[in-house]
């Protein structure tokens, strides 16, 4: 009976293991804390004062190719970082799945593609993915000072992979983040995400 | 250059005209249709982007849902020349949890109406090119492009190629078909929209399932929504997206079925764009009336097995057996008893389970386990046929198994496993019911058809528990006696009128002959099941045994697979084919003599390959309201099939300014009177009125 108890338990652990959570705007952002590149845990708590830039990457994805090669992800790194808000980019791409480098390899990309990202946290058992319902790459997730969610969704409003799109659209990221540093509401909190589907 | 080299370099360089941005080659290829060869000015035609998509690589509908880009067309066309919008085909649920898709595998056809410039010179030598950008994912994700061209010749008169006119109806069957007289209203509910659909009073065939697909991303959210049914209205609940907090207004996209909104084997996609209005009630429960009758029938159906003869006498025994040694205490009982019905639960489940894989198996294969089927129809009514020829003692199933008798010893763990056990040994009793119990949960969805066996197992297991938890019950338990066996047989005149019933349902949906063919079906099965009953019991040498169930196997399975594939058949209404009552062949001469001697005409252009065709054929045309309608307004009928496109018919149809099938003119019985050409899409509302306005 014992051993019938023990494995209903861990069915039930690995189940809520796989359960994919969908953080409301306005709710306490959850918890998140990951080894980033250089081996250094970083933790949401850890900058707790500042905003928070959250963004799912993936090197592989084409949608996150547009923004890369373009430079439009780093230029908007650098913005936001410039403006007082830390920057981190969170790979939950898992073990052998399109997007997952190792920390070496994204020290190298770092240098290479010039990411200006404060960190770039690696996920590859995709725990905070999950935590924050990260679907696609690039899925962007702001949080506030206080710990607070203010913005989820799309980087921008135009969902191509046509690097010509960049121009003419609409960065919902740097919006939000204008408006919140300014002490306006965030007028377009939440936006459908657009990319390839997170790997996890 | 010479040639040979010219086509040298052409094949060199061709590959590169199509490549994604990755390391491998594409893995869809685009091509350029057009269905006209040859344009007049200002005269709109069609042309297909034609994509070829590798095995189990997908690109995207208009609104790619949770992932994904739709694939773009950008124009290269001669000035003057527009080109419309995009007409998508009918899309499909690409789910890779927690992601939903919308978007497109194999062979696909995006159609675009083109318009060429007034001034177009006749003679003049066109080409139509255009970029076509697309997203194709498998598990990662390419972006690709291509470019396609076709030519075409200008000319005074449009003229469609006729070896395309089969490429192109299939295209078009594939896209969604207007509302028509199906309505849709929508209703707002608290986190959800509803939408109603209601069928038309002229369709007899039931949507079994449907599928909603929004034409904008982020208003609904995509998880799978039940299509319900309650009478002529169905609906479905839209959950709506926390991503978007406008009100919601509109809702607008296509529906998508399994069987289509014309009837079996019609059009599978319509459009939908309602406005909401009103407030919905609560969120639905899930339409669970007829399931509620199911499983109380199960829960009936699990009560009367312990009446059976394999189960009534043993039944006293193993409570007293298990209720054990006088020092067993009430908390000991209600153990053992629980421990009992977990028993009899995981066999029931374990069924359960086994016909869902069985099924999942078989809907890979492609079979449907759908009620409106008519080899569903006739396969149930093989099992309920077979089942009740069990019940009237001809043959015995499962018997062998009674050699697994009941787990010694005390404690829940014996009781465990004697529930398990008594289930099995139980079986020549049980298959009967749980082959009934089977045969229904086939056609329900997962967590119904768990239910039901639930429910026959909790009634299986119940009036054991109950007399464990309090013996003194025993004294009212039944007798064994002879009257088990009657009762075991009448049993089987219920299910034999379950068949009766099956058939005429059959009758239904695949005509009057397939009650015959099913008849015969059983008769087959009938002599295998005596076969069977007869010399294949346990008593008979081996050899004899052997023989008996090969023979079984020839009868009843060829009995079997008899009824299910014999009974494709057509549905009971006319075909309306030449040669078929009422319809003659159609010929210019004789259009041209009845129209003379003052007669109205009706043309129906059709063809084999054309489905919209032969649909409107079963719904509109076909019927016998239809015939009656004709025959009082004294028209003449006439079916031109232009299934080998046939070139008399091509110039017919070229001189009522038509290029392709299905075209409906009704000629007037005035021989002055131009003839007037029908909507594609025909029901009976639309003919009755067209042969009412005549004259």
């Amino acid at each position: 009976m014992k051993k019938v108890f023990l494995a209903a338990a861990l069915l039930c652990a690995g189940f809520a293991s796989t359960t994919f959570a969908d953080p409301a705007v306005g709710s306490k952002a959850p918890a998140l804390t990951l080894a980033d590149a250089n081996g250094k845990t970083q933790s949401l708590a850890d900058h707790k004062g500042k905003y928070v830039v959250l963004e799912w990457v993936n090197l592989g994805c084409p949608f996150v190719v547009k923004h890369y090669d373009s430079g439009n992800m780093q230029a908007a790194q650098k913005a936001a970082i410039d403006k007082g808000a830390v920057w981190l980019s969170v790979c939950s791409s898992a073990n052998g799945k399109q997007g997952n480098l190792t920390a070496d390899e994204w020290k190298k990309a770092v240098a290479d593609k010039k990411i200006n990202a404060t960190a770039v946290l690696l996920d590859p058992k995709g725990t905070a993915g999950k935590a924050y319902g990260a679907k696609t790459t690039p899925h962007m997730f702001i949080v506030n000072p206080e710990g607070v969610l203010i913005y989820k969704g799309a980087i921008d409003d135009k969902p191509s992979t046509d690097k010509a799109d960049i121009a003419g659209a609409r960065n919902y990221v740097s919006a939000a983040l204008g408006e919140a540093m300014a002490g306006k509401p965030v007028s377009t909190p939440a936006t459908p995400p657009y990319g390839c589907s997170v790997k996890y | 250059m010479p040639k040979s080299i010219r086509l040298f370099l052409t094949a060199l360089f061709l590959p590169l005209s199509v490549f994604a941005f990755g390391d491998e080659p594409a893995h869809v290829r685009p091509t350029l249709i057009s269905e006209a060869r040859s344009i007049a000015p200002g005269q709109p035609f069609w042309v297909a982007v034609r994509l070829k998509m590798d095995d189990q690589w997908h690109t995207y509908w208009k609104n790619p849902g949770d992932s994904g880009a739709p694939t773009r067309i950008t124009w290269k066309l001669p000035a003057g020349f527009t080109a419309g919008a995009i007409q998508w085909p009918l899309p499909q649920r690409i789910e890779l949890p927690p992601l939903v898709s919308f978007g497109y595998e194999g062979d696909i056809s995006l159609l675009v109406q083109i318009t060429p410039p007034t001034g177009l010179k006749p003679g003049d030598k066109i080409e139509l090119a255009a970029l076509v950008e697309w997203l194709e994912c498998k598990e990662i994700c390419i972006p690709g492009e291509g470019t396609v061209s076709a030519a075409v010749t200008a000319a005074a008169q449009p003229e469609n190629d006729p070896a395309l006119g089969e490429f192109f109806s299939k295209a078009r069957a594939q896209l969604p078909i207007e509302a028509g007289e199906w309505t849709f209203t929508a209703s707002e509910g608290d986190a959800f929209i509803r939408l109603t659909a209601t069928k038309p009073a002229w369709l007899k065939e039931t949507i079994a399932a449907a599928s909603f697909f929004p034409d904008e991303n982020g208003i609904f959210t995509y998880t799978a929504a039940a299509w319900r049914a309650d009478g002529e209205t169905y609906s479905v609940d839209l959950m709506k997206s926390d991503l978007s907090t406008a009100t919601i207004t509109r809702v607008s996209g296509v529906l998508v079925s399994r069987d289509g909104w014309r009837g079996a084997g019609s059009e599978r996609a319509i459009r939908v764009d309602a406005s909401v209005s009103g407030q919905a009630g609560a969120p639905a429960q899930r339409s669970t009336n007829g399931l509620l009758t199911a499983l109380a029938f199960s829960f009936l159906g699990g009560l009367i097995l312990n009446l059976m003869p394999c189960v009534l006498p043993v039944l006293s025994i193993k409570v007293l057996s298990l209720i054990g040694s006088s020092s067993a205490s009430s908390t000991e009982r209600y153990r053992n008893a629980g421990a009992y019905v977990a028993g009899v639960m995981v066999a029931f489940w374990t069924l359960a389970g086994a016909l869902l894989a069985f099924r999942a198996g078989g809907e890979q294969l492609g079979w449907g386990f759908q009620l409106q089927s008519p080899p569903v129809i006739a396969a149930l009514a093989s099992l309920f046929f077979l089942i009740s020829l069990n019940l009237f003692g001809v043959f015995e199933v499962g018997v062998s198994l009674t050699r697994y008798g009941g787990g010694k010893g005390e404690g829940p763990g014996a009781s465990f496993s004697s529930g398990l056990l008594a289930t099995i040994v139980a079986t020549p009793c049980t298959a009967p019911f749980m082959g009934s119990a089977l045969g229904f949960a086939l056609t329900q969805p997962a967590w119904a058809a768990i239910a039901i066996f639930t429910s026959l197992g909790l009634g299986m297991a119940t009036p054991f528990a109950l007399l464990a938890l309090s013996p003194g019950l025993l004294k009212y338990l039944p007798k064994p006696g002879a009257w088990m066996e009657s009762m075991k047989q009448g049993l089987g005149f219920f299910l034999a009128a379950t068949v009766v019933w099956l058939a005429w349902v059959l009758g239904r949906q695949a005509g009057a002959e397939s009650i015959i063919v099913l008849m015969a079906a059983l008769l087959l099965q009938s002599v295998g099941a005596w076969i069977f009953g007869k010399w294949a019991d346990l008593s008979k040498p081996v050899a004899t045994r052997a023989i008996a169930i090969v023979l079984t196997i020839l009868f009843a399975g060829g009995g079997v697979a008899a009824a299910v594939f014999l009974t494709k058949g057509t549905p009971p209404a006319a075909e309306g084919g030449a040669g078929v009552s009422g319809w003659e062949p159609f010929s210019d001469a004789r259009v041209a003599e009845l129209r003379a001697a003052g007669k109205p005409v009706f043309v129906d252009f059709g063809a084999a390959w054309c489905l919209t065709c032969q649909v409107n054929e079963r719904v509109a045309l076909g019927t016998a309201a239809a015939a009656a309608k004709f025959k009082e307004k004294g028209v003449v009928t006439l079916k031109a099939d232009w299934t080998s496109r046939d070139p008399a018919i091509t110039a017919a149809l070229a001189r009522l300014g038509r290029s392709g099938v299905p075209t409906y003119v009704l000629y007037p019985s005035d021989p002055g009177a131009p003839g007037k050409v029908l909507p594609e899409i025909l029901t009976p509302t639309i003919l009755a009125q067209a042969l009412d306005q005549m004259k």
